[in-house]
């Protein structure tokens, strides 16, 4: 171990000084790869929606199989996200009205109107929870890493 | 028979130590026992993978870096440039539902609790975050927050009956926050305990031991897909409290 020490440092810069045009051969190609893939990417990342995404996967290098991914775990994330939303405004309407009645003593009226208003309010919350990524403000789609950069700064 | 074990009994919630602040019933249980083992993993992981704060990461700061930027992302997008301030709540909530809920997938025989299959923790977690929004709300906007309230662009004879529907619609987002997450990791860890229990059920019953691996097939599929559920309930809840927190931003839509 100790006789192989001295030479670690000569092995390495002798390796380093003779490979270095090959290094940097290498690094620019992958910078060239990484340009190509790029400009593979933007088109499809531009189509947007779970089936664009979805379309865009196969074939796909790295950067570009990362960001459809996440793409289809967002779209299963709204999925989920509906399924409580319309009966989640149908409760709250139902409460809501029960109590009415019991503090007014009106019965049945007030909890069928706040029935058919929860129910409206539910069907909002879906058709909101459909949109919400379209109609949200300001929505900068651009490569998140170098925004990142802008921030931290 | 006999194998099969109550399907409840996982959710129970068992005292550790007797404690009461003031009359008020505050026992260190197996739940609050949880929730300390996941702060104590989060702020772990990320004290640890941050100490080296290299230009080029390490392994463990990449994972880091890989959590952060995501939630830096959702965060932007749902909120936009201003959201950053909510950076460090939606993050903490983010990571805190995703460890309880990963933390509720190691099987420890007679221990294994998921905080959030209580809907007293999540329903705690969507107070906190509805709190936030309103109070943000009526800070930066004054009275002008209950704009909301009022959609823009609609003849006011509809008022009466829009007004009510966007109250009730608002008043359900705590509600339908609260109960997705504790309803999916409830049914979740309710279907797999089932589904094991059949194995040693049918084990036991002399012939049918040859369908048993049937019930542990379907077991194996469903921890893949609880675990998946865990990450995107914990995704979902992070990207529902920016979309509220969104309403307290910006004001009347």
């Amino acid at each position: 171990m100790s006789d192989d020490k001295p030479d670690a440092p000569d092995e390495r810069g002798r390796i380093s000084e003779a490979e270095r045009d090959a290094f940097r051969s290498r690094s620019s190609q992958l910078g060239d790869r990484l340009r190509s893939a790029r400009g593979e990417q933007e088109p499809k990342v531009a189509q947007k929606g779970p089936f664009g995404s979805a379309t865009a996967q196969p074939g796909a290098t790295g950067t570009s199989s990362d960001s459809s991914t996440a793409a289809r775990g967002a779209a299963i994330g709204k999925a989920l996200r509906v399924s409580t939303e319309l009966i989640g405004g149908i409760v709250v309407g139902c409460v809501i009205g029960w109590l009415l009645d019991e503090w007014l003593g009106t019965r049945p009226w007030l909890f069928i109107l706040f029935f058919m208003l929860g129910s409206a309010a539910g069907m909002l919350n879906v058709i909101r929870a459909g949109m919400s990524t379209k109609t949200g403000p300001a929505n900068p789609s651009a490569g998140p890493s170098v925004r990142d950069d802008d921030d931290d700064a | 028979m006999g194998f099969l074990a109550g399907p409840i009994e996982q959710f129970e919630i068992k005292r550790l130590a007797e404690f009461t602040l003031f009359g008020i019933d505050a026992h260190f249980t197996n739940s609050a026992a949880y929730m300390l083992v996941a702060i104590a993993i989060i702020s772990a992981f990320m004290i640890l993978s941050m100490r080296g704060r290299s230009l080029v990461p390490t392994r463990l700061q990449s994972m880091a870096e890989v959590f952060y930027e995501f939630m830096a992302t959702t965060v932007r997008e749902n909120i936009g440039p201003h959201g950053v301030q909510f950076l460090p709540l939606v993050f903490s909530l983010f990571m805190f539902v995703l460890v309880v809920n990963l933390l509720g997938m190691f099987p420890i025989p007679g221990i294994t609790f998921t905080v959030t299959s209580h809907i007293a923790v999540t329903a705690a977690l969507a107070v906190l975050v509805m709190a936030i929004v309103i109070g943000y709300g009526i800070y930066k906007h004054g009275l002008g927050f209950f704009g909301i309230f009022v959609p823009s662009g609609v003849p006011a004879v509809l008022m009466p009956l829009l007004v009510p529907i966007e109250i009730i619609s608002f008043i359900s987002r705590p509600i339908s926050l609260s109960v997705r997450l504790f309803a999916n990791m409830l049914a979740g860890h309710i279907a797999l305990k089932i589904f094991a229990g059949f194995v040693g059920v049918l084990l036991g019953g002399g012939i049918w031991a040859i369908l048993s691996p049937l019930p542990l097939l379907l077991t194996v599929v469903l921890t893949a897909l609880e675990i998946l559920v865990a990450v995107l309930q914990a995704y979902v809840f992070a990207v529902l409290t920016c979309v509220y927190l969104s309403d307290a931003v910006h004001g009347s839509h």
